[in-house]
């Protein structure tokens, strides 16, 4: 008998299909955390008293040392110091105890941990269209620590775990007193515990949101950016799985965040609410594009390799809406070009040709569209474009080769 | 974050009620290291937590910080009973000569390997490639660099976990135990478990020549194994990790040909 596992057996979950269906979708459907009822729950300097949240801390201590000395980090000063101005304008009380970190990891993620020190995947940085969506997912994660979120989910799970522990020997006990086998319903209770984390989980997530725009409006951002944040992620969602021919997961009750489209939902309302009549909202596109600029070929170059076309040209159209420019071309003919299905050079062929109009286009579009050009037949143009290439990358590591090319 | 995971999987292999299991593995060349030589205990990982009534581990800081310098202290007088020069160091930048990140490194490198002989070694998952060969595993140059930057012979790497079953989760065991009378038996929820695990590693050669885990667990709470906060529990646990180095094949084999006589003696 193992109890310190929870085991899903199948019987519990046949038994529990039942529940599982009828509270589905009072289930999705939660309450709504209104921004006006979040209230930071920690304050400056905070440090732990209790021995159950000084021993996470102990924990998280080689957890950030480990961390911090990742070869996944990116190192970039005029990056981090951007992050770190970020979580400090929309942290709160806790804005100068943050620590944040920005890994190279092309995924749409960042995570907070229970001593306050964030994480950002760099997947993060490719998606967001501007400072107020990025200070938004950053305020999100800062609400998480504001609002205690890691204790009060450990003690809950603590406090659930225990009372099924109890409940369950008390019912074996009691049941084998009375000579009744209450076995199918600890296992109901097992199915309903498990839910109810899942849903706890929900519930600080929700939480957190609320949180996040309630800092991210105070300090001047545009709101609604945090609800456009989750309509480009369905959007990316949706491209991704037609591409696969699946389709696109939505939420259940065994989640441990609410489903994209209910956050989504309840953003644009909270936008709403927290946004004051009047008052001027900054998206700061400018000031975070030039941020990025420097790193954002890395971005689309890690993006592209995923093999996953369907969202990277999602993503690539979702960041040209704020203007077409030759790298965002370039890695629209990269998407084709690694996908290869017949008729996809021609499209390539096509964002190469688009890419190098623009004065930003990066010297590997003058070398793919030199290619292309040759494949066409076109070796006059094909010799300049290859020119061109060698002129911005003199010494490319094929720059010889290039040079036979073009004869 | 990586050597929970190890200590899990290591967990998960228990398949007993409750029993004390040591298993040690070395290169066949392997000599237990005597006399004079230079012996550097990186960072020992310590993690003491509390087992709740539920079954979770809460992790507790005042017990891991008196079980750390517990066995430091008993890894020094087990260490200068063999005549070795020990070196424990417990931050990355406290070795003169040595950047912290070449440190992490090291520690890193080890971490992965140490994963590789768990699997490999404990888990079942055999590889043919390793048989008869006893341990066949190395860190590789970065540990030889090490070993020539400070000039130590061995480097040690110790992680060790204890979970002690906290007053509830005793509780309810007598709770299981009391339910026999009626029928309903169920003392064995799962109790106090210890977990270490050691390697050793020649800094000249950069390879890993012996490595140990301890298991001591038991399904009933309230049976405990010694604990690791007090000196004794301490001393206990470093004499059951590395107490008993035995020599590697090659060198056992030799010696049972120059004493053949004694070796029948003794079977």
């Amino acid at each position: 008998m193992c109890m310190r596992c929870v085991e899903i057996t199948r019987r519990s979950l046949l038994v529990g299909g039942t529940a599982a269906a009828a509270s589905l979708h009072a289930g999705i459907a939660e309450a709504r955390v209104r921004p006006q009822d979040m209230a930071p729950l920690v304050g400056p300097g905070y440090r732990p008293t209790e021995k159950d949240e000084i021993g996470i801390w102990q924990l998280m201590e080689r957890a950030e040392e480990e961390i911090a000395g990742s070869n996944l980090l990116i190192q970039d000063p005029k990056l981090t110091g951007y992050l770190k101005n970020l979580i400090g304008t929309v942290g709160g009380p806790a804005a100068k105890d943050f620590r944040i970190y920005l890994a190279r990891v092309p995924d749409f993620n960042a995570m907070m941990f229970p001593s306050g020190f964030a994480v950002v995947f760099s997947g993060l940085l490719l998606r967001m269209r501007n400072e107020a969506q990025l200070a938004g997912v950053i305020a999100h994660e800062a609400g998480h620590f504001l609002r205690r979120h890691q204790i009060r989910a450990w003690r809950d799970t603590r406090r659930k775990t225990d009372l099924f522990a109890i409940g369950s020997m008390l019912a074996g006990i009691g049941g084998a007193g009375a000579g009744v086998y209450l076995g199918n319903y600890v296992q109901l209770a097992q199915l309903g515990t498990l839910l109810s984390l899942f849903k706890y989980s929900r519930d600080m997530e929700a939480e957190a949101d609320a949180m996040g725009i309630k800092q991210l409006a105070e300090t001047g951002y545009a709101p609604i950016e945090m609800a456009n944040i989750w309509q480009q992620l369905i959007g990316e969602e949706y491209a991704s799985a037609r591409y696969r021919g699946k389709s696109r997961r939505h939420g259940s009750i065994f989640d441990s965040h609410p489903s994209t489209d209910a956050r989504m939902r309840d953003l644009r309302l909270d936008a709403a609410e927290v946004t004051v009549p009047g008052r001027a909202y900054d998206n700061g596109r400018a000031r975070y594009l030039s941020t990025i600029a420097e790193i954002r070929p890395t971005l689309l170059d890690d993006q592209v390799k995923l093999n996953d076309p369907g969202a990277s040209e999602y993503l690539i159209q979702t960041l040209a809406q704020d203007g077409w420019n030759g790298l965002l071309r370039f890695y629209e003919g990269e998407v084709w070009r690694l996908r290869n299905r017949p008729g996809d050079d021609v499209r390539a062929a096509q964002s190469y040709a688009a890419a190098v109009v623009y004065p930003d286009a990066p010297a590997d579009a003058w070398r793919w569209h030199g290619i292309s050009l040759m494949k066409q037949g076109r070796q006059a143009e094909a010799k300049a474009a290859f020119g061109r290439y060698l002129k911005i990358k003199p010494d490319a590591p094929d720059a010889a080769w290039v040079r036979q090319m073009a004869g | 974050m990586r050597n929970r995971g190890l200590a899990l999987a290591l967990a998960l292999s228990v398949s007993v009620s409750a029993c004390v299991q040591t298993q040690q593995y070395a290169d066949v060349q392997f000599t237990p290291p005597q006399g004079d030589y230079k012996l550097l205990v990186l960072r020992p990982d310590v993690t003491v937590g509390s087992i709740t009534t539920g079954g979770m581990v809460e992790p507790r800081a005042d017990w891991t910080d008196q079980a750390r310098a517990s066995i430091v202290q008993a890894l020094r007088n087990q260490q200068a009973s063999h005549g070795g020069r020990v070196t424990i160091v417990e931050r990355r930048d406290q070795l003169p000569g040595v950047t912290p990140e070449e440190l992490a490194e090291v520690e890193r490198l080890n971490a992965a390997v140490a994963e590789s002989i768990v699997v490999h070694k404990y888990l079942g998952d055999y590889l043919p490639t390793k048989r008869g060969k006893g341990l066949d595993w190395t860190i590789g140059q970065q540990a030889v660099r090490l070993g020539q930057k400070t000039g130590y012979d061995y480097a040690l790497f110790l992680h060790a976990e204890d979970q002690v079953a906290s007053r509830g989760r005793i509780a309810l065991g007598v709770l299981g135990l009391a339910g026999c009378v009626v029928g309903f038996c169920a003392p064995n929820i799962g109790g106090a478990q210890q977990i270490d695990y050691a390697s050793l590693v020649d800094l000249k050669t950069g390879e890993v020549v012996w490595f140990n885990v301890v298991i001591a667990g038991s399904q009933v709470p309230g049976i405990s194994f010694g604990n690791l906060r007090t000196p004794e529990g301490a001393a206990q646990m470093v004499d059951r990790l590395l107490g008993r180095m035995k020599p590697g094949q090659a060198i056992q084999q030799s010696h049972a040909q120059s004493q053949p006589q004694q070796q029948r003696g003794d079977r």
